[in-house]
């Protein structure tokens, strides 16, 4: 009898064992617009890489990412243990195309939702084709303000944008202000394109309400070889704080520029893009010491989650996360999340999941008060800290209850 | 037209394939790779008609196709209208605007024309980028959401594809009934030797000009089109400098300064590009540029008059062992 207990147990063992895989749940296929070649290539292949780890870290179980959403358990806990399975494709930064891959994601590879498309060009259309067929897509990283608050319902975002920045110097300057250092006037520097354009025209706007006069704005074009005219002009005006909004070579040729005629305005506030490429620190070190940068990224102390995750990917790629792509992984992560909360791979599940996300930061990778999606679906806690360049590496420096280094005012730098 | 479609099966073969697509594939993102397709052969052949036929090698009918695809979403965000309304506009600025380029350019012979039109492109598309009214770098949108079959907001391709196809095919009767004119003679002496057409009579600065604006109000068409079905347009993909090469590209691929080059150009380059991407574009690899640029490389190399000199070469040779 106990022979044949044994036997069936066996049996039923056997059974199981062949029946597991096909219990387990089928994968939630996430589609992912970026541009992976052309002028943008770089920040697309950083972010693909970024997400990777993340899948890595919600497919698997990593115990040691601590409160990080998914990473104890190995796919998603609430489907049944669900991996997620990524489908990157390249939009080239190019709009048109951007709609047809949209397309092609969602009635081809059938994804259940959408990620993209870092230029906010890419990011109105394939949002506009994320809408037409109800799938739900996050917005990583395109910080034109328009593409939430078009009436969709679909499209979501993590991100800080224009608007968040612009506050956040203004918050500062305030904070400033407070501190006695004298603040009368600002200047902002914008490269002319959707970007510069774009936060150029938030700061002036949030300038205005915070009653800080803005002295001139300077519009140029990021390839420009000279800028000599546009620093004479700021030396005249001689403002107090000066903003750059500005793209790599040219934020490293206004920083030359400035040294040799002669010009040091009490603080330089750089827009993250240029001024957090790893060209610029070893190319004006010196006389960009004390420049303040934003970045809601922060390596962190060893044994910190944050210093895990870059241990990862620097692992994967040999280099640091950035600001883009750690806000990517960021936008990533709080959809990982919804997409657990749904249980379900229905597109209305998984959309009314993500209208009811409420991360902490403490569940957070980012600098962020949390995730939390208005009804225009743009992250109504999105914000960001302002890093500032002492040495060889930029350090936090505000807000002052995150700060790791004392702030430096004015700028040293060198005359 | 008619009796050309009775004695050529290739060419009835071909208009049915061109009808009956989407129905067909009714997946929707082959259909979109139709409308593509029709997109981009309609601003070829528009572009064929001064640059293939009359011979002045345009490089700037980006700025024709960016005026076109302004037009509309800039009417829409002023007025409110329909996108739609805003294509006669386009059409006319598109038109003035040819003018302003052709009256200088066309007195000088040789590179000018191709030059002015390569700096004109490039000074509007700064321009546009600096421009307030015009959405400045940041580009105009269309409604968000269509509010009736008028804004042409189609969520199906279906629609998109025959108004494309219709455009199409009024662009190609016209092309080819001006080809059986006199007008299509002009074209062509102008083409061959712009001192020997005028010592002949032929009214060349004029027919230049002529051309260039039919060309300009069909690129300006195409323009439209692609606005109102993207619902969206920034200076980039208005009047960058790759939506005038693609134009030249495919032209000349298929054969410029035929008929059906255009076409046969945009058959074999949308196909091309969109499966190169599809299957090396996730890598980013830069893969499909190597690809697509590689078998262009080799078209040009081996077969400069375009695959269409290739058909007519292989099928008259078929013809000439057949009759031997």
């Amino acid at each position: 009898m106990t022979k044949s207990y044994a036997l069936l147990a066996v049996v039923v063992a056997a059974a199981l064992s062949v029946a597991a895989p096909a219990l387990a749940a089928d994968a939630v296929k996430i589609g992912i617009l970026w541009p992976l070649t052309g002028n943008a290539g770089a920040a697309g292949l950083a972010s693909k890489a970024a997400v990777e780890v993340a899948a890595d870290i919600i497919n698997n179980t990593h115990p040691e990412m601590g409160d990080l959403p998914l990473a104890k358990s190995a796919g998603l806990p609430n489907m049944g243990g669900a991996k997620l399975e990524l489908t990157f494709v390249d939009h080239q930064g190019n709009p048109s195309l951007a709609q047809q891959l949209a397309t092609r994601l969602i009635t081809q590879d059938k994804v259940n939702v959408l990620m993209g498309a870092y230029q906010s060009s890419c990011s109105f259309t394939a949002t506009a084709i994320a809408e037409r067929y109800g799938v739900p897509m996050m917005v990583g990283d395109s910080a034109a303000g328009n593409i939430t608050g078009r009436g969709f319902k679909w499209v979501f975002r993590a991100t800080p944008i224009a608007t968040d920045y612009a506050r956040a110097y203004m918050r500062f300057i305030g904070d400033m202000k407070k501190q006695g250092k004298k603040i009368d006037s600002i200047a902002v520097v914008n490269e002319n394109t959707d970007y510069g354009t774009s936060v150029a025209a938030e700061v002036v706007a949030e300038a205005k309400k915070a009653n800080v006069s803005v002295a001139i704005q300077i519009p140029y074009s990021a390839s420009s070889t000279d800028v000599s005219a546009q620093v004479l002009q700021l030396k005249e005006k001689n403002p107090d704080v000066v903003i750059f909004i500005s793209y790599t070579a040219d934020s490293i040729l206004y920083m030359k520029t400035m040294k040799n005629l002669n010009y040091k305005p009490p603080m330089v506030i750089g827009d993250d893009s240029g001024f957090s490429d790893p060209s610029f620190i070893p190319a004006v070190k010196d006389v960009a010491q004390g420049v303040m940068n934003r970045s809601a990224w922060v390596i962190g102390k060893p044994g910190s989650v944050t210093y895990k995750i870059n241990e990862m990917y620097k692992a994967k790629t040999g280099r640091d996360l950035d600001d883009t792509s750690a806000r990517n992984m960021q936008g990533f992560f709080a959809l990982a999340d919804a997409l657990n909360r749904a249980g379900s791979t229905d597109p209305e599940k998984i959309r009314v999941a993500l209208t009811q996300t409420d991360l902490k930061p403490n569940v957070l990778m980012m600098g962020y008060n949390g995730v939390k999606f208005d009804n225009t679906g743009q992250n109504s806690l999105a914000a960001t800290y302002l890093i500032q360049l002492h040495g060889d590496n930029y350090v936090l420096v505000w807000p002052e209850d995150h700060a790791e280094a004392k702030l430096q005012w004015p700028m040293t730098g060198t005359k | 037209m008619k009796a050309a479609l009775a004695r050529n099966p290739i060419l009835l073969l071909t208009a049915a394939a061109l009808l009956f697509y989407p129905v067909v594939f009714t997946d929707a993102f082959y259909r979109d790779i139709g409308v593509t397709f029709l997109l981009a052969a309609i601003s070829a052949s528009a572009w064929n008609i001064v640059g293939g036929y009359a011979g002045q090698v345009s490089v700037g009918h980006a700025m024709f196709f960016g005026i076109g695809a302004y037009a509309p979403l800039l009417v829409y965000t002023v007025t409110g209208w329909p996108p739609m309304a805003g294509i006669p506009v386009g059409v006319i600025l598109g038109c003035a605007l040819a003018l302003a380029i052709g009256k200088p350019s066309f007195r000088l012979t040789g590179h000018y024309f191709s030059m002015a039109t390569i700096a004109v492109a490039e000074l509007i598309r700064i321009f546009f980028g600096t421009w307030a009214f015009v959405g400045a770098a940041i580009g105009l949108q269309g409604p968000a959401v269509g509010r009736g079959w008028w804004d042409l907001t189609f969520r199906s391709e279906v629609p998109y594809y025959y108004i494309f196809l219709a455009v199409l095919v009024v662009l190609l009767a016209l092309t080819w009934t001006l080809e059986r004119r006199r007008f299509g003679y002009y074209l062509r002496a102008t083409k061959a030797g712009e001192r020997a057409a005028r010592s002949l009579g032929v009214p060349v600065r004029s027919t230049k000009m002529q051309a260039l604006v039919l060309s300009a109000t069909f690129t300006s068409i195409a323009g439209s089109l692609y606005s109102i079905k993207t619902g969206f347009i920034d200076p980039e993909s208005g009047f960058g400098i790759l939506v005038s090469v693609q134009m030249v590209i495919i032209a000349a691929l298929g054969g410029a300064g035929t008929l059906f080059g255009p076409f046969i150009g945009a058959l074999v380059l949308i196909p091309l590009q969109t499966a190169t991407n599809t299957w090396f574009g996730g890598g980013g690899t830069g893969l499909t540029y190597i690809l697509y640029g590689g078998i262009i490389v080799l078209i040009a190399r081996y077969e400069p008059g375009g695959v269409l000199d290739l058909w007519t070469r292989l099928t008259s040779r078929g013809g000439r062992d057949h009759a031997s």
